[in-house]
């Protein structure tokens, strides 16, 4: 028996494959995926042997298998890496990956106890992710799989078919050649974040509903796209999609009040009317109209929480934020319009050791600011104020 | 009766299969490590059997979810070195489950069973990780794990069964032979484990030389072992835990001298075998070794596993089974051994369980990297038992226990 193919879904993993990830030939190709995610594996898995994988190797992940330890196992499990999946997560440098999001029971963690499931996560295999992200020894991307538990979150039914032309759309599959279409896109990122370089703002001044708000820039980092390299040199998107151009913040600068523009899924609640009053860097004040507490534990976690670890521009032409739809998930969400993160920050912007201009927290938590009546400005060090967004339109030349 | 809302009656189907494989399968000690294994058509089974196996005390459970579209793919693009390859971390998963003497649960029942059938065969055949098989025979040899095997109906599996996706009727078969439709299938397990480990102990009372099978197509004499142990249905591994290895289960079962087997045998049932379906299975044996293979269809797949290895073509098995078999009784060909071998009595090719031989793997013990059972009872076969000064036992006449 033959497999009977879904088109638009391996064209989707071709995508991933080839410009997400960009497996190069004899690359030995890691996925990891939700259970329910199978056909995307199954489809990246054949993209990537069609694009010269030596071996691929896919882990499955199921969220009912982590909801029983959570509940009904011992305290010593919630953090237990087995080891075969540290030895797993070593073989990673030099590999590339692929991961799948797009959750099936965004419900399904709720009635349990919140600082167990806090605290349920692979610590010693995380310290290997973020070691490997550091020294750049891997080419990854993650990409979103349509599923019905997801459109429901999304569209209140489980239009499944609905949710896959968002997903197309954003991701560009609905071009006639969505490689090119990406080329072309992340060429204009790039262009822009060079632009955002050669101006050297000193700060961002955000100015809109509820906000007024400044946040310092580093001398020491640049602005960049989600086109990233590892240390060999090997191009890569991480995130499809993306829209973004974003750098690292000085952690201490950051002053005034910011308020969130659109809901947020965090640690399985949703957060509306987000407000955060900063002074000296430090978030001081946490408000929201449903979810104020989460934020505030998460804020609350470690020293680095409170201050703020990136800052991304996104303008009007975002194919996210065009779908006028919340997807319930940062992959896609923070690509509708700007965001900021408090939280760690991103290494990659900084040429050299980042030192104390690099914010360092176990947690980062991505936000949406952007909206039609938000202004956005650079501030040069010599006083200049240059409009950067104006009714989420790029003011600069382009 | 049950009462609608009694806990019984919430219980779902898939809850009191995963206790009954938790408590008397693999019977899962408390604080030990428990490895699932299965593939991703299994989960409803693998999200009960966790948190059934969590109950029970397991410090940890590790699933690990196989795919065959995955290995499909691999079949059809890695480069020919890589078939047979097992990734380091994997070998070292399997070593980890030695090692912690953890408890296991597979599961099998295959959701697509002709998906990998326009495949060549060839590749089909050298695609499985075969350090991870060395290792677990090595495991099962020296007795270092509780474990067990389960099927999980599904609607694949199903379709091939009936002709069409009955579910219902799959799990109500399955249900029936792993004895889940008595009230309380553990006491069931309990008498059940008791009758045929009687079984056990009477023919090893009787001090068999070997064991004559007769019947259209058949006159087959496998000579035993003066070591050989008849076990049936509870094993125990070398610290001593009971377990039930494979559920359902039907048989006593040894392991026969590798050289010491003689005559021609019919197959009795089909046999599924890599994908393929075997019929009509004919073999002759001289001084132990299978030297003439003829079916009516499938032979090749037997003549090619028979070449896997030097000791491939010698017993390593021989289990009786009679007419009050679950499974027998329910006159279904279920195309998964683990149903299929239980149905009426069996040989298999290929390596011996080293636990039913007092000092494990001695001279005229297989071992090998294959193992295949395949039916050769059924009422129309005789099977006698020879004792060491000559008499003939009547030990099955129309499929009906003798003893």
């Amino acid at each position: 028996m033959a497999v009977e193919l879904d088109e638009r879904l391996e064209r989707y993993a071709e995508l991933a494959v080839r410009v997400g990830a960009n497996v190069e030939e004899g690359q030995n190709v890691f996925i990891n995926a939700q259970i329910e995610h199978a056909p995307l594996a199954r489809a990246l898995t054949r993209a990537a042997y069609a694009a010269g994988a030596r071996y691929v190797d896919v882990t499955y992940r199921d969220q009912h298998v982590r909801k029983a330890m959570i509940e009904l196992g011992p305290d010593e499990a919630l953090t237990h890496t087995p080891g075969w999946m540290k030895e797993r997560g070593e073989a990673l440098a030099g590999a590339a990956s692929l991961w799948t999001t797009g959750d099936p029971e965004p419900e399904l963690l709720s009635d349990l106890d919140g600082a167990r499931v806090g605290r349920a996560q692979m610590k010693a295999l995380a310290e290997i992710g973020r070691r490997h992200m550091a020294e750049r020894v891997t080419n990854w991307s993650g990409v979103a799989y349509p599923n019905e538990g997801w459109a429901t979150e999304v569209f209140g039914e489980p239009d499944v078919e609905r949710l896959w032309e968002a997903v197309a759309f954003c991701t560009r599959l609905d071009e006639p050649d969505p490689v090119a279409a990406w080329r072309d896109h992340m060429a204009r990122l790039e262009t822009r974040a060079a632009q955002l370089n050669e101006l050297r703002f000193d700060a961002l001044h955000y100015r809109g509903p509820g906000t007024d708000f400044t946040i310092g820039l580093l001398p020491t980092a640049r602005w960049m796209s989600a086109l990233f390299r590892t240390s060999q040199g090997r191009e890569y998107v991480p995130n499809m999609p993306t829209e973004e151009v974003f750098t690292t913040p000085d952690p201490r600068r950051a002053e005034g009040t910011i308020s969130s523009s659109r809901p947020l899924a965090l640690l399985g609640e949703v957060i509306r009317g987000l407000r955060l009053i900063v002074r000296e860097g430090h978030v001081v004040e946490v408000e929201a109209d449903q979810g104020a507490d989460v934020v505030r534990s998460q804020i609350a976690s470690d020293d680095g929480a409170s201050r703020f670890g990136e800052v991304a521009l996104v303008d009007g032409t975002s194919r996210v934020g065009q779908t006028g739809i919340t997807f319930f998930e940062t992959l896609y969400d923070e690509n509708a319009t700007c965001h900021i993160a408090y939280g760690f920050g991103i290494p990659e912007v900084f040429d050299g050791d980042a030192g104390d201009d690099l914010n360092v927290s176990s947690v980062h938590t991505d936000f949406m600011v952007g909206r039609p009546e938000l202004e956005v400005d650079g501030l040069t060090k010599d006083g200049q104020t240059v409009p950067i967004l104006r009714n989420e339109t790029w003011q600069l030349p382009e | 009766v049950t009462d609608a809302g009694s806990p019984e009656a919430r219980r779902t189907r898939e809850e009191r299969y995963a206790e009954l494989a938790v408590h008397v399968g693999a019977n899962v000690q408390a604080g030990q490590l428990v490895d699932v294994i299965a593939r991703v058509e299994h989960a409803p089974v693998v999200r009960a059997v966790t948190r059934e196996a969590y109950r029970a005390g397991a410090s940890y459970v590790d699933v690990y979810y196989t795919d065959q579209h995955i290995r499909r793919a691999l079949i059809e693009h890695a480069a020919d070195e890589l078939l047979s390859w097992t990734p380091p971390w994997l070998l070292s998963r399997a070593k980890e489950v030695g090692r912690e003497r953890a408890a296991v649960v597979a599961l099998t029942g295959d959701a697509e069973p002709d998906l990998l059938a326009d495949l060549p065969g060839e590749r089909v055949g050298r695609a499985r990780m075969l350090e991870i098989a060395e290792e677990s025979n090595r495991q099962i040899n020296e007795r270092l794990n509780n474990w067990t095997v389960i099927g999980v109906p599904n609607e694949g599996w199903a379709q091939q069964m009936f002709g069409e996706p009955d579910l219902d009727r799959l799990w109500k078969a399955v249900e029936y032979t792993v004895r889940l439709d008595e009230d309380d299938p553990v006491a069931a397990w309990r008498a059940h484990v008791e009758r045929i480990g009687e079984r056990a102990r009477s023919l090893n009372d009787l001090q068999l030389d070997s064991i004559h099978f007769t019947g259209p197509g058949t006159d087959l004499r496998v000579g035993l072992l003066p070591e050989s142990r008849w076990q049936g249905v509870e094993s125990h591994t070398a610290q001593g835990i009971p377990y039930v290895a494979n559920m359902p289960t039907e048989e006593v079962f040894t392991t026969p001298d590798l050289r010491r087997t003689e005559g021609h045998v019919r197959s009795t049932r089909p046999l599924a075998l890599y994908g393929r379906i075997v019929k009509g299975l004919e073999m002759r044996f001289e001084g132990g070794r299978i030297v003439d293979v003829k079916a009516d269809e499938g032979a090749e797949v037997i003549e090619g596993q028979l070449e896997t290895d030097d000791t491939a073509a010698y017993l390593g098995e021989i289990a009786l089974v009679d007419g009050t078999s679950r499974i027998g009784k329910t006159g279904l060909t279920f195309f998964d051994t683990l149903f299929d071998e239980n149905a009426t009595c069996h040989i298999a090719y290929g390596s011996a369980y080293a636990e039913a031989v007092e000092g494990g793997v001695i001279e005229g013990v297989n071992v090998s990297t294959v193992h295949t059972d395949f039916m050769v009872g059924g009422a129309e076969i005789e099977v006698d038992a020879i004792t060491r000064d000559g008499t003939a036992l009547p030990l099955l006449r129309n499929d009906v226990w003798q003893l």
